[in-house]
């Protein structure tokens, strides 16, 4: 689960807590790119080098009191997701983190019979590849607006998945939701972006 | 057995493996019938493959600069604690 050319977290934490510069550049340089990744899926492209940043530091300063009921790498990415969070709350754009486990149906309940069958069922797709899909412009800026417009912790959920292939229990732990919750965030994400890819290749 | 609405609710759980025995069971036999869950469930498999090969599943760059400039940043931060 760590990084491959870090030390074990057993070797790496005494030697950060001497506030050894060494080891603080091999953490950053680990995690940094994974760390903006995460903080643009929750904030945006704008601040999520700000956040992650700032994260560094809160990483230092609670390292004293971290109690290993993770990887020092799930820890840390928590601390950007929470970092991310208070910031999102600051900003107060009034968006909802939460938004994704209103009870929103997956799928358009005007496409099924009341007997929740397809009326209106799934039409084949002009591609069948990831790679045929990504090779049309129109199709991925498609799914780059799907992406850029799932509530933030849905975002974060296929970031980390589906992108960064975590775990889905560090995936929880990170964003501090339940297990079932975290799935269900996944799925939310993961529909929205079949739907857009569905507008473009099933007309 | 589960409904096509059942099935598109919980795709990612059997895509993911992650429904008890007894109830990817009745995803399997709904599968085997339906054509069209069928479909969708491909469809989300193919999503999910997609996502992972996006522009945005690139992991940001991060230079060797910025490495150094945020390593600066922690050494102060524990200087001033300790000052
Ligand atoms: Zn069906």
């Amino acid at each position: 689960m760590a990084h491959p050319t870090l030390p074990s977290d057993d070797e790496l934490i005494p030697r950060l807590l001497a506030n050894d510069e060494t080891s603080y550049a091999q953490i950053v340089t680990a995690y940094h790119g994974l760390m903006v990744h995460l903080a643009r899926a929750i904030v945006g492209d704008a601040i999520a080098d700000e956040v992650a940043q700032e994260a560094w530091v809160a990483v230092l300063r609670a390292l004293p009191k971290f109690e290993r009921r993770s990887s020092l790498k799930t820890w840390i990415l928590r601390i950007v997701s929470n970092t991310a969070k208070s910031r999102l709350r600051h900003e107060s754009r009034t968006v909802s983190l939460d938004e994704s486990l209103e009870e929103s149906p997956i799928i358009d309940p005007a496409r099924l019979k009341p007997n929740a069958h397809w009326a209106s069922p799934p039409a084949m797709w002009h591609a069948d590849t990831p790679d045929a899909l990504l090779a049309s412009t129109e199709l991925r800026r498609c799914i780059s607006d799907a992406l850029a417009t799932l509530p933030p912790l849905q975002r974060a959920a296929v970031t980390l998945r589906d992108m960064q292939g975590l775990s889905m229990e560090a995936i929880c732990k990170i964003l501090e939701v339940s297990e079932s919750n975290g799935r269900v965030l996944l799925h939310r994400a993961r529909s929205r972006i079949q739907m857009a890819i569905e507008e473009h290749e099933g007309q | 057995m589960p409904s096509c609405k059942d099935i598109t609710e919980h795709s990612s759980d059997y895509l993911d493996r992650n429904l008890p025995w007894w109830k990817r069971m009745g995803y399997w036999l709904h599968l085997a019938m339906c054509v069209h869950c069928r479909r969708y469930v491909d469809q989300l498999k193919l999503t999910i493959d997609t996502i992972g090969k996006s522009p945005e599943a690139t992991t940001p760059n991060v230079s060797q600069e910025e490495i150094q400039a945020i390593v600066e940043k922690m050494k102060q931060s524990t200087k001033n604690k300790d000052g």
